[in-house]
């Protein structure tokens, strides 16, 4: 075989390939444009017969909450477990890797392991009664602290800072600078692309969470955009252009998000899997 | 006479011992969210396990031994249900890795030059979409009446496909929609680790006149070891844990046969069954660190022969 069909049937089982993975994302915005009845006569017509935005006034509420409410719940629950998880992720991976020696951090660690081994559909389950004994069911609290304990982002500052060698800590310390003042003015402009990485993953991440809000919530007034949606699919009488729309309201904010930090998100990600 | 080192040493010491109080505060909030969120939680789940379902939430729980495992060992529904897990999440395992690599090789090919990226994109878009709207779509394309997959079959003249009604072919619409959801992960997770092999390698090897076949066998498999142990051990944990594409596409019908087992233990939680949903927990806990420490122990032995 010579080199250019080589060439020309790589690019088409690859062209294939993210066709079959994207394919999925423009049924989904074509089917929030079109009625029921449009779909059921032709569910592979590529683009919509027309362009009527009065689908989204058939989402503006679910299940007798307003849309609206859903969005900034999304936004509010996301935002703040991220950024909790970040700050606290960070202080907790940084003492870890420094002070190896002490038993009750590398029992901590270990502790930590287990809870990311557990099956974490089921964790919920305990977790239900943890919140149920500490009175916080059906509030934000219970919900965004949950989410704030994230393992990509333990990993992600864990291999970070293994990296920095520790001739740089000892010469801060010669320096007579404390351990709170090595941490602000050594290490932490250090952390900066680490931190902006862990922020984008796991913001990615607590987007799509629904299970622990779900659990947690004791009425629609705490879901997020996920849980609604599941709502909405789960209720009987298919609104099947209503699902649509709101699957699309979920994903188009983290797909752009995506797509403006790709190659930050793809390696953070995956970072830690195989070392370099 | 006297080593510099073995005064310094102390004296290391010493200073360590001053500055430990203030990484245990640096410590504190994130050990206190394991503890809360993390270790308490299993310990109770182990305590659940052993009480009965309806005292489990009052403060004078009633022990009852092992008599949740044992009723759960003796329910057929979870016998089966614990056997399809196994047996999915093999195929699953494999199917991933297979398709991974392929596709891993087919980007990391001398063949792909420009566009490379943009095909990486589309392969990771889906596990950044958040997995119930990603289900949700998938559940509608297999749609008997609305869904694409039939139409697109019928036009080419091939054969409808059952999708999620059928009992035949649901567990495999599920590993579909799985699939699309994870392989992503998994191919990027095999570029970084082909990136780091030594292309000089492969060439040697082939101008010592090995055929491609060869080559993969003998040089480039060998060198993917560390990614092939990571993502091996990733993916058996997340198939055994497979729940969300149930709870939204099958809801472990029809008839039971996507019923795994951690969907099952969540719906018997949800009709208060403590008791016996935290044992299933415990039982598939166990399941999934055994494979995964036996794994490892494999691919370790392996290495160091």
């Amino acid at each position: 075989m010579g080199s250019w069909s080589r060439r020309g049937l790589a690019y088409a089982v690859a062209c294939t390939v993210s066709l079959i993975c994207l394919y999925p994302y423009w049924w989904m915005l074509v089917s929030a444009f079109r009625s029921t009845e449009a779909i059921l006569s032709s569910p592979l017509r590529p683009w919509p017969e027309d362009i009527s935005l009065q689908v989204f006034s058939e989402v503006a509420s679910i299940g007798g909450t307003p849309l609206w409410r859903y969005v900034v719940n999304s936004l509010f629950i996301t935002s703040l477990a991220t950024a909790i998880g970040t700050a606290v992720t960070a202080l907790g991976a940084y003492a870890l890797v420094r002070r190896p020696d002490v038993l009750l951090f590398r029992l901590l660690r270990a502790g930590f392991l287990a809870t990311i081994m557990y099956p974490y559909m089921l964790l919920v389950i305990p977790v239900y009664i943890v919140m149920y004994k500490l009175g916080l069911l059906g509030g934000y609290p219970g919900i965004i602290l949950f989410l704030s304990l994230s393992p990509i982002q333990f990993f992600l500052f864990e291999q970070f800072f293994r990296t920095i060698p520790s001739s740089v800590m000892e010469a801060a310390t010669i320096d007579g600078a404390n351990e709170a003042q090595i941490l602000v003015h050594v290490v932490m402009p250090m952390a900066v692309p680490v931190v902006v990485t862990a922020t984008i993953v796991s913001f990615l991440l607590n987007w799509a969470q629904w299970l622990p809000v779900m659990v947690v919530s004791r009425s629609p007034d705490t879901y997020t955009l996920p849980v609604a949606l599941l709502n909405l699919n789960g209720e009987l009488g298919v609104n099947f252009q209503g699902i649509m729309a709101l699957a699309v309201i979920t994903t188009l904010p983290v797909t752009l998000f995506f797509l403006l930090a790709q190659r930050r998100v793809m390696s953070g990600m995956t970072a830690g899997a195989v070392k370099g | 006479m006297k080593d510099p080192s073995a005064t310094r040493v102390p004296a290391r010491a010493l200073t360590q011992r001053q500055t430990i109080g203030a990484f245990w505060l640096f410590v504190l909030p994130f050990a206190g969210l394991t503890a809360v969120f993390g270790i308490w939680p299993i310990i109770l789940s182990l305590q659940v396990s052993f009480t009965e379902s309806a005292s489990a939430l009052q403060p004078s729980a009633q022990w009852v031994g092992w008599s949740n495992y044992a009723s759960v060992l003796a329910d057929p529904i979870f016998v089966s249900s614990l056997s399809r897990t196994l047996v999915y999440t093999l195929l699953a395992v494999v199917s991933t890795i297979v398709l991974a690599l392929a596709y891993a090789m087919l980007l990391h090919s001398p063949w792909l030059g420009r566009g490379v990226t943009l095909f990486k994109i589309a392969i990771f878009l889906p596990v950044v979409t958040p997995d119930v709207a990603g289900y949700v779509v998938w559940r509608w394309l297999f749609d008997q009446s609305f869904g694409a997959v039939n139409t697109a079959l019928g036009a080419l003249s091939m054969p409808t496909f059952g999708g999620l009604a059928s009992t035949d072919t649901v567990i495999w619409a599920v590993l579909i929609a799985e699939l699309w959801h994870h392989v992503g992960f998994y191919v990027v997770i095999f570029l970084a680790n082909l990136a780091l092999c030594d292309r000089g390698v492969r060439e040697a090897a082939q101008i010592d006149g090995a055929d491609a076949w060869q080559t993969f066998w003998h040089v480039t498999l060998p060198e993917l070891r560390p990614a092939l142990l990571v993502n091996s051990v990733y993916a058996l944990i997340q198939y055994l844990k497979t729940f969300t594409v149930v709870a939204v596409m099958t809801k472990g019908g029809p008839n039971d046969s996507t019923n795994f087992v951690s969907y099952y233990a969540y719906q018997l939680f949800e009709q208060g069954r403590y008791g016996e949903a935290t044992a299933m927990a415990s039982i598939l806990f166990g399941i999934v660190i055994a494979l995964a420490l036996g794994l490892m122990m494999i691919q370790r032995g392996s290495v160091s022969r």
